[in-house]
């Protein structure tokens, strides 16, 4: 082996080695602890409604699962989706079930 | 012994890459920003999905819902005690919830009513509560760390005026906030007694927002549901089997954002491939030509190109995973993230929770490595093919 192999084989291990402690470090840290997800839990059975708060512009991209047919086209008639998170989200597709 | 890794192509093969030093960084960086890209968004979802499905479970099984015109209408309170007789079902509750548009602001709380909260709930509240304070007789409400943030801003520090419906205030004192580990759940809530929350809304008392039936037995959802359906035909019923198929496809990869970050990415990929794929330089050509006249065969040749082709693209595609771990996970995504929370006012501060998705590795591996090696192969065959001599002259 000459010195570029070598050079290649060290890069290729060190890379490896970066993504296994990266993975090691974030199962350890990073990971959904028992504690919060307990705590979740706890918080769900309370107010027992569905979805996450990471949009909450529109009542069908916070509460999605629970939207009606209409919600979508309370905001506004013509089904301008003019709330951004509407490209990333999808409304719930629970809404026309039996036409799927 | 043929099969046996011949080392001495490798380190020709790794020549060549630093031959053409300018190509081969230009390429490892398109291809790295490409995997990282693909990856990071895949991380994203996934962790979100993650979260969505671990607490689905605590939900009620069945969720009723009255819908007139197309629209959602408040039920009879009345309709429990036809659910409650149906066999299976063991519990069902009447519930009062909606949506408080804070003008001032701009934001929309989600408001909560718990059958006296105070005392049914106390233990697992003291779980989920900071700074639980709750000694007065005066009414009184438990909110989430955005709504405190929005609150505070608006010089709302121990109590909020809600306006009613008709125009009069209503003072409610904050006698807690929800702990920041349920911060993705909580951050727009609010949760108050179901008579405050009647009183704000102006809810008669024989009125529901909805009702949620609990059966324990998971076989019996689909006969329950059906016999709701036939007391009431004017339901529409959400089941928690529902929910986590709906939150199978809660990211839209069809439109949108998702469409057009992978028609760019994937477009640049295929320049990539097409500069590639649609003939080598004459330059090339012409190295493949010597090597044909100094004895090399075909599959030598091809061998060559197959462990530089896959030094580069693998390369490119572990950095990019590495880079993508660390900017989801222990970055927190900074401007990617904000394509899930959109520009809503009420910003939510969350971490995403690691879980490890062998598939979305191998997803994006498969969609990028063998794509670029066949590539390269492919173009270097057909140069190789040729008699050396029409090559070289």
């Amino acid at each position: 082996m000459n010195k570029k192999s070598k050079t290649t084989f060290y890069v290729f291990v060190s890379l490896f080695s970066l993504v296994f402690v990266e993975l090691l470090y974030l199962s350890y840290a990073k990971t959904l602890s028992k504690d919060s997800l307990d705590k979740k839990i706890d918080f769900i059975k309370l107010a027992q409604l569905p979805d996450l708060a990471i949009s909450t512009e529109s009542s069908y991209i916070r509460h999605r699962s629970l939207s009606t047919i209409g919600s979508i086209y309370k905001d506004d008639g013509s089904l301008r989706e003019y709330f951004p998170s509407t490209f990333a989200i999808s409304p719930s597709h629970t809404i026309n079930k039996e036409n799927q | 012994m043929k099969n046996k890794i011949n080392i001495y192509l490798i380190e020709y093969a790794i020549n060549a890459i630093l031959r053409q030093k300018y190509k081969s960084i230009f390429i490892t960086t398109i291809f790295t920003l490409l995997v990282f890209l693909l990856s990071s968004i895949f991380f994203i979802t996934n962790s979100i999905k993650y979260e969505l499905n671990s607490t689905v479970d605590a939900l009620p099984e069945i969720i009723v819902q009255k819908v007139k015109a197309g629209r959602h209408y408040d039920m009879d309170g009345d309709s429990i005690d036809s659910i409650l007789s149906i066999s299976g079902v063991s519990d069902a509750v009447a519930r009062v919830w909606g949506y408080y548009y804070f003008e001032n602001a701009g934001v929309n709380f989600s408001i909560v009513g718990v059958d006296s909260y105070e005392k049914q709930y106390k233990d697992s509240l003291a779980n989920i509560v900071e700074k639980f304070d709750l000694e007065s007789d005066k009414p009184s409400m438990i909110i989430g760390s955005g709504v405190r943030d929005v609150m505070n801003q608006n010089y709302y520090k121990d109590y909020f005026n809600f306006i009613k419906p008709d125009g009069t205030l209503k003072r409610v004192e904050i006698a807690g906030v929800f702990d920041g580990d349920t911060n993705l759940e909580s951050n727009d809530m609010i949760v108050m007694s179901k008579d405050l929350v009647r009183d704000i809304f102006d809810i008669a008392e024989s009125k529901a927002s909805d009702i949620v039936v609990k059966v324990p037995n998971p076989d019996e959802v689909p006969t329950v549901v059906s016999k709701i359906k036939i007391l009431y035909p004017d339901s529409r019923i959400i089941t928690s089997e529902d929910l986590k198929v709906s939150y199978q496809n809660i990211f839209d990869y069809k439109s949108g954002v998702f469409l057009a970050l992978f028609v760019v990415s994937l477009f640049t990929f295929f320049i990539i491939i097409y500069d590639k794929a649609s003939g080598l330089s004459s330059e090339e050509k012409k190295e493949i030509g010597v090597l044909k006249a100094i004895g090399w065969r075909v599959d030598d040749v091809m061998k060559e190109k197959f462990y530089e082709a896959f030094i580069i693209s693998f390369f490119a595609y572990t950095l990019g995973v590495a880079l993508a771990l660390a900017f989801v996970y222990i970055f927190q995504a900074p401007i990617l993230q904000n394509i899930f929370i959109g520009y809503s006012q009420l910003k939510t501060n969350f971490e995403l929770p690691f879980i490890l998705d062998i598939q979305t590795l191998f997803l994006v591996f498969f969609l990028s490595v063998p794509i670029y090696i066949a590539a390269t192969i492919i173009p270097s065959w057909r140069v190789a093919t040729l008699e050396a001599d029409e090559v070289i002259r």
